[in-house]
């Protein structure tokens, strides 16, 4: 009986462990999401994906990389099969970026390589995702959603600028050219 | 599994082993197990803390 009792207490002190680590691993979570205002991309907002291209906020000409007035940085871009556009987006280091993306046929994947920046594409929705990029340099953005026989080449490149090699035209757009 | 207090010859099934034998062992046999079983989770848990803080919060904020 005695080693019963033993076992429970054991037990016990075995599920405050568990418990416990529980505990510290969604301290950290909580903390840090709160303290750095990390969350998962949750907007939501519809669009005809059938006029995308034609006029408002996705016309071709209004697709790449613009400068707000507060200095951050939207980036309105198109993922549809099998290539988004534009392909190369450049991206101020060290400041607010938003994308706004979305797709005119079928799901696909949004992900800048080597960042938190992650979202699905989906057709009728515009996928929204703000980061800040630290670190300048070159990165890959290839679309990670099975979308179809071309999905292996469906990729774009994201140009994160110094701030010193960091310009924009009068109407605050700004292009890169792909490296050859 | 309880041990038949009542029978002290319930160890020995031939096998040269007694209870009280028995008893010494078994007393042992559970705290090389939860060692075992604390050394897993926290070297999980560090590991975890690991990535999330060296991977995953430098990769920059996201929302």
């Amino acid at each position: 009986m005695s080693d019963e009792r033993e076992i429970l207490k054991m037990e016990l002190r075995w599920a405050t462990i568990a418990g416990a680590a529980v505990a510290v691993i969604a301290g950290v979570i909580v903390l840090s999401s709160f303290a750095m205002a990390i969350h998962p991309p949750s907007h939501v907002e519809t669009i005809d994906p059938a006029t995308l291209g034609q006029s408002g906020e996705f016309a071709e000409a209004n697709l790449g990389a613009r400068v707000n007035p507060d200095g951050s940085v939207t980036v309105r871009m198109i993922a549809a099969q099998y290539a988004f556009v534009p392909r190369c987006i450049p991206v101020p280091q060290g400041r607010p970026v938003t994308f706004r993306i979305t797709s005119p046929d079928v799901i696909h994947g949004f992900i800048v390589a080597g960042t938190n920046a992650n979202t699905m594409v989906l057709p009728g929705y515009v996928s929204e995702v703000r980061t800040v990029f630290q670190e300048a340099g070159d990165r890959l953005m290839p679309c990670d959603e099975f979308c179809g026989l071309g999905h292996g080449a469906m990729w774009s490149l994201v140009r994160v600028l110094p701030q010193s090699e960091w310009k924009s035209d009068e109407n605050g757009r700004a292009s890169c050219e792909i490296p050859h | 599994m309880p041990i038949d207090d009542r029978n002290p010859s319930a160890g020995d099934g031939g096998d040269g082993i007694s209870q009280a034998e028995l008893e010494r062992v078994l007393r042992i046999v559970p705290k090389g197990a939860f060692a075992l079983a604390g050394l897993a989770v926290g070297a999980l848990i560090l590991a975890w803390l690991g990535v999330y803080f060296f991977v995953f919060l430098p990769r920059g904020p996201v929302g």
